[in-house]
This record gives C-alpha cells, structure tokens and sequence, in this order.
C-alpha cells in the first residue's frame, strides 16, 4: 500500500482531480503554505500505512494558527506499531456528495473489477452488508483498452448527469488506466467528492502496487510507503530475496516454500511452542540465502533455531553448505535443529555429518525435538 | 488411468538450457517423463540432455506433436513464453516460474481460457502422475503409485504429504501443484471434478492455506458433487491477520481467510481435517 499522499501524487499525474496538497515533516513552514492555499484552514492527515486514522484522532480540520501545534502533537505518535513521520496538508474541500470508487484486480475472476456506490465517505464494507443493491460491480477483461463510453452507465447508475458525466467517465478511465499501466491491484477513492461548484475530486487514496512488478515501477518501488510497510529486519530480507515475517514467539524457524513454512510454525505451536518468525527462502534458495537467514536469525533474539526443508527445486547440498557457512562466520548460541530430505538430500546430509551436525528426516519429530531443547530437555 | 498427464504425455521444457531448465528437465527425463523438446531463442539446433533444441515453441511443436510445456523462465519473460505455447497449441501448460506479475497472470490466464489451454500454475511445483510421468519439480522418489488424489496450493509441504503418505503405504493418482499466487491456472474445483471421475482414485487430499477463497468454494463442491472421501489440511494457523506469508495468495483477509475458519468450513463439508501434515495417513487408515 501507498500512503495517502504517493497515491494522489500519482493520481494527480494521472488526471484524478485531487484538492491541493503538500507534505509537510514539521520543519517547513506553514506560512509559505497557506499562502500558496490562499486559504487560512485545511486538513493536516497523518500519513500511515493502517488504516482507522479518522478514529485515532490523527486526520483534523485545523486553522493556520492551531495548526503548527496540532502537527507537532501527533508527528512521531505511534499509530498500530508504526510512528507517524509525514503529515500531508490539504486544502479543504465542500462536500455536496461523497461517492466510493475501486478498481481493483479481482483474485475471484481474473479480471479487472469495479466497485461504485453513492453512499461513499462510511465503510464500504458496511454498506454492502446494509445497502447490497446501492454496489454497483463491473467486470472488465484484463485485456481491455478503457474509454469513457464504457462507463456512461455506471456514471448515471452513481447519479452523475451532464457535465458531471463527462467527469466522471474521464476520472474513471484515467483511474484505470494507471491501475493497467502501473501494475496497481488496487486504486480505492473513498470518498470521491462531489463539490459545491460541481468539480469531481478524490478527497482519499488507497493505492496497492504489485510487489512482483517493482523491476518496472522503480518510481514507485522506492517510495517511502514500500520502504515503511516492513520492519528492518523484513527489509533486509527482501533485499536479500527472502520472505521474513516478524512473529513473537520463541523459536526462529528457516524454510523454503510458503506453505511448508507456515507449516513449520503451525507444528511449533502443536508441540506447545511459538515461532518467532516465518521464514521463506523461496524456491531454488542457495547457499547464501541460507547463511543469510542464520545471519538474521542469530542476530535476533531467539531462543532456538529450527530449520526445516523439503528440498524440491531448492538443493539440501546448498541448504547444507549454507548452515555450515553461517556457523562458521556467526555465533548461534541457542540449540539448532534441522530436517533435510529431498533433492539431494544424500549429499547435503553428508555435508553437515562432516562438520558434526546431525540432521532428521521426518518433520514432526525435529519440531518436537527443538521445542524440548528450548524448554530445557536434553 | 490418472488425471491430466500419463506415460504418453509429450512435454516441451521451455528454458531447458538454463540452469533450473536443465537441472529439473534433466530429473524429469530420469522419471520417465517423455520429454521431447527443449526451447531456447536463439538455440535452435542443438541438442541438450539428449533432446532437439528448438528456437520456438511452434517449431517444437510441428517437428514432435507436443501436447504440454513445461516453463523453466524468469518472471520478466514468463509472459511471453506462456503466450507463446498457448499461440503454439500447447493444451496443458505448467508454469513454474515465482513472482509472474499478477496482471500478467491474469492475461495469460485469460488467453488460456480463451484457447482451452490448461494451466497450472504460476509459481507452482507442477504434476505428476506416479510411475508414469511428471511435469515441473516434485521430487519423484517420493512419490508411489496408488489411489491418493493430491490437489494443493503448496510445494514444499505438499512434498512433505506426499511423503507421508507413501511411507504409510498410501501411493498417489496424480499430485498437481496448483501454486501460491492468488490469481492463478486451474483450481481446486476442476481437480476435484477429475479425481472424482478417475477410476484409479478412491480417495482426495486437498492443501490449502490461509488467504483466498478456493477452499470454500471447494468445500461447496464436495458438498453436492464429490463422492470420494476427502482429506484436508489448512496451513498458516500462528499467522497473524494482514500479514503476506510468503506467497501473494497467503494473506489473512478478516474471518473467512483465516486457517481457523477454512477448517471449520472444510469440516462442515464432511471432508475429514487434520492438524498436522502428518496425521493424514493415521486418518486415511482409520477410514479408507
């Protein structure tokens, strides 16, 4: 996810009205600001990946001179485990009806979908449960050139008319446009307003990068919101290639494949443990990768090590060579336990034999082997 | 009998010189698989691991009537090459390669449809059936032949259930892959259809994980149309809502997408679940 404000950067180079905006990080200025706004009120929004701002106290309608107080008040706040750093300020705007609008690549179908209601600015997913004929959906095959005929109907479904259509249906293919072109599952406005003067405005920006397209969207790949969404040590994973999530228990566990992994942590629990992460180092992992994730791990406070692979397109002698590597370079302190079968499992397991480590073959006994090592057991 | 592929299956690898290609359709043509081309722009006419070259999927097709292809092909290049066998009349296409962009699956999924390809995958294990052929990279050695229907959206842990099963004297129809991503190939339902009418299977085990929906959808059909028993495990019950694990598909969505709640439904459906990976075969003999 972006935050708010990349999002309406990009809609505002996309052609998606949006009200004037600026970042602001609390040593600007707010007077140049309000000069350039020529006008003496307007929002100051908190920038944050999760949502629920409104509710936090963290998005407010503030004067000039309330405003630098305000500002400094919620910067470094802490929001669902992540501190604010950037607070966007934003001519405010008058309200004649607010409207939800997505585009979004549907797992469902396959396809690109649409979602539209006149009751927008409320949780959309209340309105679905309350007002299910007042959602408006429309498929759109992922092959599809988008042009303002195409949404006429929805346009006069949502109440627009004239001037106002002719609006909307640009908005709407522009909006498409940039979910196509910039690999975006999901563009969300909500609300999209309505204005007192009859202007077509995206008031909010939910905006959804595919991770698998980054290579060809540096632009967006290095914005700040893709660089905060992850803790450091998630960061430091994905640079290396390998899919790391942070979890509060107590084992480390490295894996290869996601559902394996999850299966790992899944059999920690079974066995009266936790994990203290889940670890995927991803199809056709080598060595460095694996000394990479001990790298992690042992620098990390865990109280044990279990790795666990079922080598299919990854190979056990590199998983193998990997973990002597990193024991090599690193101190792992804590007990270490580790299943290798598949592809070249023989060799990989002579691997580790020569160095004096002693690998299992079947999951559910290493599990419960590294939860009694870790409660203390011999 | 088996679902999807058999002894006679003619596969294409595309990407066979590369060093996964060649690794993998190496194995592959150690299993048995009949592996009658490899692909490689710019390679045409030579010949690697004992197998003609070609430049172009369509040329392989013509000179050896291949019906599936296999692609060993990095993500950046994973399009085209899927476009490329589905232009070249290739029907069952496997498509091994992680981290396709999600709108590039969605056209080539499409594109599939339209030409009533077969797809499985993107960043998938691929298929195989048991003493007769494989497709993509599931270790064969674990593999027996018998009558276990597998469908999973895993790789690795599908292995790990293959395994299990086989040491306990349960062999397998045919195991497919169906791979992580959320938009993807085949699914759940239209291996569960096959397994249902293949005579060689008598019993299903079905893998999922957390995030989606196809395990419900699943539960759905085996409701009304699946008489065989089937088996289901659900992974990613420690992960925490809104976390990605790992595979884009993977991804808590409120309630329904949890591995809790994916459970409860599969049960409800009359399918037996377990707890872990390697209670299925306790279950299967209690039962089959």
């Amino acid at each position: 996810m972006l935050y708010e404000i990349e999002g309406k950067q990009l809609f505002k180079e996309n052609g998606i009205p949006v009200p004037k905006f600026k970042a602001y990080s609390g040593k600007e200025s707010i007077q140049a600001f309000v000069e350039e706004l020529g006008s003496d009120v307007f929002m100051a929004k908190a920038q944050a990946l999760s949502g629920g701002r409104g509710k936090a106290g963290l998005i407010k309608k503030v004067t000039a001179s309330e405003a630098e107080e305000y500002i400094q008040s919620i910067l470094g706040r802490d929001h669902r485990g992540k501190p604010v750093e950037l607070v966007m300020l934003e001519q405010p705007v008058e309200i004649t009806n607010e409207f939800y609008l997505s585009v979004l690549l549907d797992n469902e179908s396959g396809q690109y979908l649409i979602l539209a209601s006149p009751r927008g600015g409320v949780d959309i997913e209340e309105v679905a449960e309350k007002y299910p004929d007042e959602i408006f959906r429309q498929h759109f095959s992922v092959y599809i050139e988008p042009l303002p005929y195409m949404f006429i109907d929805l346009g006069k479904k949502l109440g627009f008319e004239t001037h106002t259509l002719t609006s909307f249906t640009n908005i709407m293919t522009n909006m498409f446009k940039m979910a196509q072109n910039k690999d975006l599952t999901l563009i969300e406005i909500n609300p999209l307003i309505l204005t007192k003067d009859n202007q077509i405005i995206a008031a909010d920006s939910k905006v959804v990068i595919d991770a698998n397209a980054y290579y060809r969207h540096p632009d967006i790949a290095n914005l700040k919101s893709q660089i905060d969404r992850l803790t450091d040590l998630e960061y430091e994973a994905e640079q290396a290639g390998i899919s790391y999530v942070q979890l509060d228990g107590d084992i480390g566990i490295i894996s290869g494949g996601a559902g394996l992994s999850m299966a790992t942590c899944d059999l920690l629990q079974f066995y009266g443990s936790s994990p203290a992460n889940f670890l995927d180092v991803g199809g056709g992992a080598d060595e460095t990768k694996i000394e990479k994730s001990l790298e992690m791990l042992s620098t990390h406070d865990v109280k044990g090590i279990f790795i666990n692979f079922f080598a299919g397109i990854t190979r056990c002698d590199d998983v193998a060579n990997g973990i002597i590597n990193a024991s090599k370079k690193f101190e792992i302190k804590v007990p270490m336990v580790i299943r290798l079968v598949g592809t070249n499992d023989e060799e990989g397991i002579q691997i580790l034999e020569k160095n004096g480590i002693n690998a299992y073959n079947k999951m559910e006994p290493a599990a419960k082997r590294i939860v009694e090592l870790v409660k203390g057991g011999n | 009998m088996a679902i999807l592929l058999d002894e006679n299956t003619k596969v294409i690898v595309q990407g066979i010189t590369g060093k996964q290609g060649t690794f993998h359709a190496r194995s592959m043509i150690d299993y048995g698989t009949k592996v009658v081309a490899g692909v490689t722009p710019g390679k045409g006419g030579q010949e690697h691991l004992g197998v003609p070259v070609f430049d172009s999927v369509k040329e392989a097709v013509e000179a050896t009537q291949a019906t599936a292809s296999v692609i060993f092909i990095p993500a950046k290049f994973a399009y085209g090459a899927a476009l490329e066998a589905i232009d070249a009349g290739i029907k069952l296409m496997t498509v091994i390669t992680e981290g396709v962009p999600v709108k590039d699956t969605a056209r080539i999924r499409q594109r599939a449809l339209e030409n009533d390809v077969l797809m499985v995958g993107p960043n998938c294990p691929g298929l195989i059936t048991p003493g007769a052929s494989k497709i993509g990279i599931i270790p064969g050695e674990i593999c027996h032949k018998g009558e276990v229907g597998i469908v999973s959206r895993s790789g690795t842990l599908t292995y790990e259930i293959i395994q299990n099963l086989s040491i306990n004297g349960f062999g397998q129809s045919t195991c497919v892959g169906l791979g992580g991503d959320p938009i993807k190939g085949i699914g759940f339902n239209e291996c569960l259809r096959w397994f249902e009418d293949d005579p060689q299977t008598k019993s299903i085990v079905l893998v999922g994980e957390i995030g989606g929906t196809g395990e419900q959808e699943a539960a759905d059909l085996v409701k009304t149309d699946i008489s065989k028993h089937v088996f289901g495990f659900i992974a990613g019950q420690t992960a925490p809502p809104g976390k990605q694990m790992g595979h884009a598909g993977a991804i808590v969505h409120g309630k329904s997408g949890t591995a809790k709640e994916k459970m409860r439904i599969l049960s409800e459906a009359g399918i037996t679940t377990v707890r872990t990976p390697g209670e299925i075969a306790g279950k299967m003999k209690e039962i089959m």
